[in-house]
């Protein structure tokens, strides 16, 4: 948990000199769709909560979180969607979870956020299967 | 006196018996108005009828004889575009099973052009993008083989139409990009966040086949484009917030822009600026441009055009400054020019006045005050 | 802290017991507290807007060549049937408190549109900027009172999440678009685009 929160204070330090902090990154960013409680609309928009750190159990999972349309094409500079991104993580997650997992850093979020994915649906549900698999993973129907 | 009483009284005996002599009007057949063969100076003006908005329409209006030649219906927040061959209009709409609530159902519905009958549609998924009027709303490909539609649910993506067989052949997932750019037979562009257009490149059967992202080709955060893009003669021009001029090619495998060119000096930058819901138009042939132009500042981009400015693509020089108060026109909100050899220039604003301009002098040459509610978009066969 | 986190801690706090998500703009009605809205109790804003040009958060001076509807904006309202409410900067629609609403509530029998798009208004009244989400109401045919176009830090359709022409109903059942309303979250930390 310290360990986790540190990482992320990190960052939330590393971007505050770029514009401002995850905080309104999410509020100005991701919201209007996501929710203020990560939760999506179902059928419409991906829930976050829980499911962001599920993903980012996985190489194939965190790949695929940066190259989806709302990270891969945000206005967001590599540092402040990394930032934004261990900031959702953190808040809307569970704490176990947490601790095992590594958060995003600027540079993972460059080397990935650009390539482009040929199919969404079928990376998703390749990812999906990976991730129930190996340990806890959104629901099939993500 | 009494001789004055009797001259009325005979002057009204002879009226009235004039009026008795004539012959009655002959009896009434009602019929059915064909449209006539098509002028050089038709448009058609789509009516976003904002305030009721479930009613849009897409009016079909001479340029020459000022008249209303007849009606398209166009749902709620449509989107329209003519077929490349000027036969059909394809319009894009929602409707609500009890009008203003009730299920929902997205189509594409086909107007013959030569008769403005309906002539058949193809239902979609419940995704279609409910935007304002733009070119990009749906297009067809070049030889007519699809049809695409923007869809925003609010995640993007495009369907992928016959409108031969009328079916819905895939949909494509467009990366959080929006619109559909159609270019060549089987090429669809999409504007994305970053500035940059996603090109998806499909088989034969309408499925995907490749996709690239082009280079960083407009600045969104400081200098955003409009999307509601002119064709010129091998792609779209795109006019800035600020008033550059992006001229895109479209014609290659993927799109290539031209160095951008500014409608303003550096005295009027960020004064005088573009504005409106159909911000410019171009007669190819003549090589002219006509911007509706205000002052205005940062969010004055829906502003209507007090000037009309008018621009020569090929030397970028401005010709004319024409102020439409002395047409009497109000804050001009939408452009569109006729392609002929002597245009005419179309001016909407939003309180539904629409003029009738000559293309080449600026001339007023008619004023239809009410041509329906809100004109966002004319389109030209 | 900055304020903004705080709507997060309480939000994070109360995920747990919310099983299923609500509206977005009804939960934000539960996280907003008190401490959030003080600063927008209209206190003879007229003097204020005075001191709040000499501060240095203050907005800049509106352009030289300024249209006579952006400078009625610039002076703002306290109205929230006027489209020169501070709060409207950037609403393109029909205002809900023409319509049987408020400036953040719907009208009886409309819905709250799932999404929205989020940004900034400054308030000449207080010289601050708020962060605030322009929701739009949804399931009726649309209102047509008091018709408002203002378009500040708007922008085109693919830049989603800053843009108005789109009907923010779309992820609704009954999508029909109605009004929209401005609802303020809270300060902003600083002006963004």
């Amino acid at each position: 948990m310290s360990r986790w929160r540190w990482s992320v204070s990190a960052l939330v330090l590393v971007s505050a000199s770029a514009v401002a902090s995850p905080t309104q990154d999410y509020v100005l960013n991701c919201m209007g769709c996501h929710g203020a409680t990560a939760e999506g609309v179902p059928g419409k928009v991906p829930p976050l909560a829980h499911t962001l750190l599920q993903f980012m159990r996985s190489p194939a999972g965190r790949s695929y979180v940066l190259r989806v349309p709302g990270a891969s094409n945000s206005r967001l500079s590599d540092v402040q969607l990394a930032a934004v991104l261990n900031w959702i993580a953190g808040n809307f997650g569970s704490v176990t979870l947490a601790v095992s997992t590594p958060p995003f850093t600027a540079q993972e979020v460059a080397a990935t956020r650009h390539t482009p994915m040929a199919s969404l649906r079928a990376t998703r549900r390749e990812v999906l299967k990976e991730l129930a698999a190996s340990g806890p993973a959104p629901s099939e129907d993500y | 006196m009494r001789t004055l009483q009797f001259r009325a009284a005979l002057l009204a005996l002879l009226v009235n018996g004039g009026a008795f002599a004539a012959p009655p009007l002959a009896a009434e057949k009602l019929t059915v108005e064909p449209l006539p063969p098509p002028g050089p100076h038709w448009v058609y003006v789509v009516d976003e009828a904002f305030f009721n908005e479930i009613d849009a329409r897409v009016r079909l209006f001479d340029g020459d004889s000022y008249r209303h030649l007849g009606q398209i219906d166009a749902g709620f927040s449509p989107g329209v575009i003519e077929s490349p061959d000027g036969s059909t209009t394809a319009v894009t709409t929602t409707y609500y099973a009890r009008g203003g609530h009730g299920a929902r159902t997205d189509v594409v519905e086909f107007t013959d052009n030569s008769t403005l009958a309906t002539a058949g549609e193809i239902v979609l998924p419940p995704k279609r993008a409910q935007i304002p009027p733009t070119l990009f709303n749906l297009a067809y490909s070049t030889d007519a083989r699809f049809l695409y539609v923007s869809y925003i649910t609010p995640a993007g993506s495009f369907g992928v139409l016959d409108p031969k067989d009328k079916t819905v052949l895939d949909e494509i997932d467009t990366a959080g990009c929006v619109l559909v750019i159609a270019s060549g037979p089987n090429r669809v562009s999409s504007f994305c966040d970053s500035g940059r257009l996603l090109t998806v490149t499909l088989d034969s059967q309408g499925h995907e086949a490749a996709r690239a992202l082009s280079e960083v080709l407009f600045n969104p955060d400081d200098d955003p484009i409009f999307v509601q893009g002119v064709p010129t003669a091998n792609g779209y021009a795109f006019v800035s917030f600020l008033g550059q001029m992006h001229e895109v090619d479209f014609s290659g495998a993927q799109p290539s822009i031209h160095a951008p060119w500014s409608l303003v000096s550096a005295g009027e930058r960020g004064r005088w600026r573009p504005g409106g819901t159909q911000v410019a138009a171009i007669h190819r042939q003549l090589g002219r441009l006509y911007v509706p132009m205000h002052r205005g500042g940062e969010g004055s981009h829906k502003q209507g055009g007090s000037e009309i400015w008018v621009f020569d693509l090929n030397t970028h020089r401005r010709l004319a400054r024409w102020p439409m108060a002395a047409s009497h026109i109000g804050p001009v909100t939408a452009v569109q020019v006729s392609q002929d050899a002597s245009p005419v220039l179309f001016a909407g604003s939003d309180d539904g006045a629409v003029g009738v301009l000559d293309a080449l002098t600026g001339q007023l040459r008619h004023l239809d005050k009410n041509l329906g509610q809100t004109p966002w978009m004319f389109l030209s066969p | 802290m900055h304020r903004l986190d705080r709507i997060f801690e309480q939000s994070s706090r109360s995920l747990a017991q919310r099983t299923s998500r609500r509206s977005f703009v009804a939960v934000l009605g539960q996280i907003l507290t008190g401490s959030l809205l003080l600063p927008l109790l209209p206190i003879d804003r007229v003097s204020r807007a005075a001191a709040a040009s000499l501060e240095p958060d203050a907005a800049p001076p509106p352009p030289a060549h300024k249209s006579p509807a952006t400078a009625a904006h610039q002076a703002g309202s306290d109205d929230p049937q006027s489209c020169d409410y501070w709060k409207y900067c950037a609403i393109d629609g029909f205002l809900c408190s023409c319509c049987g609403g408020s400036s953040h509530s719907c009208p009886p029998g409309t819905a709250m549109s799932a999404v929205a798009w989020i940004g900034t208004c400054h308030n000449p009244g207080d010289g601050r900027d708020y962060i605030v989400t322009y929701n739009d109401c949804c399931g009726k045919t649309s209102c047509g009172n008091c018709g408002c176009n203002r378009n500040e830090r708007e922008r085109p359709l693919y830049r989603l999440l800053r843009n108005n022409d789109i009907n923010w109903c779309v992820a609704n059942a009954d999508s029909n678009y109605h009004c929209t309303v401005s609802v303020i979250l809270g300060l902003a930390e600083k002006d963004q685009k």
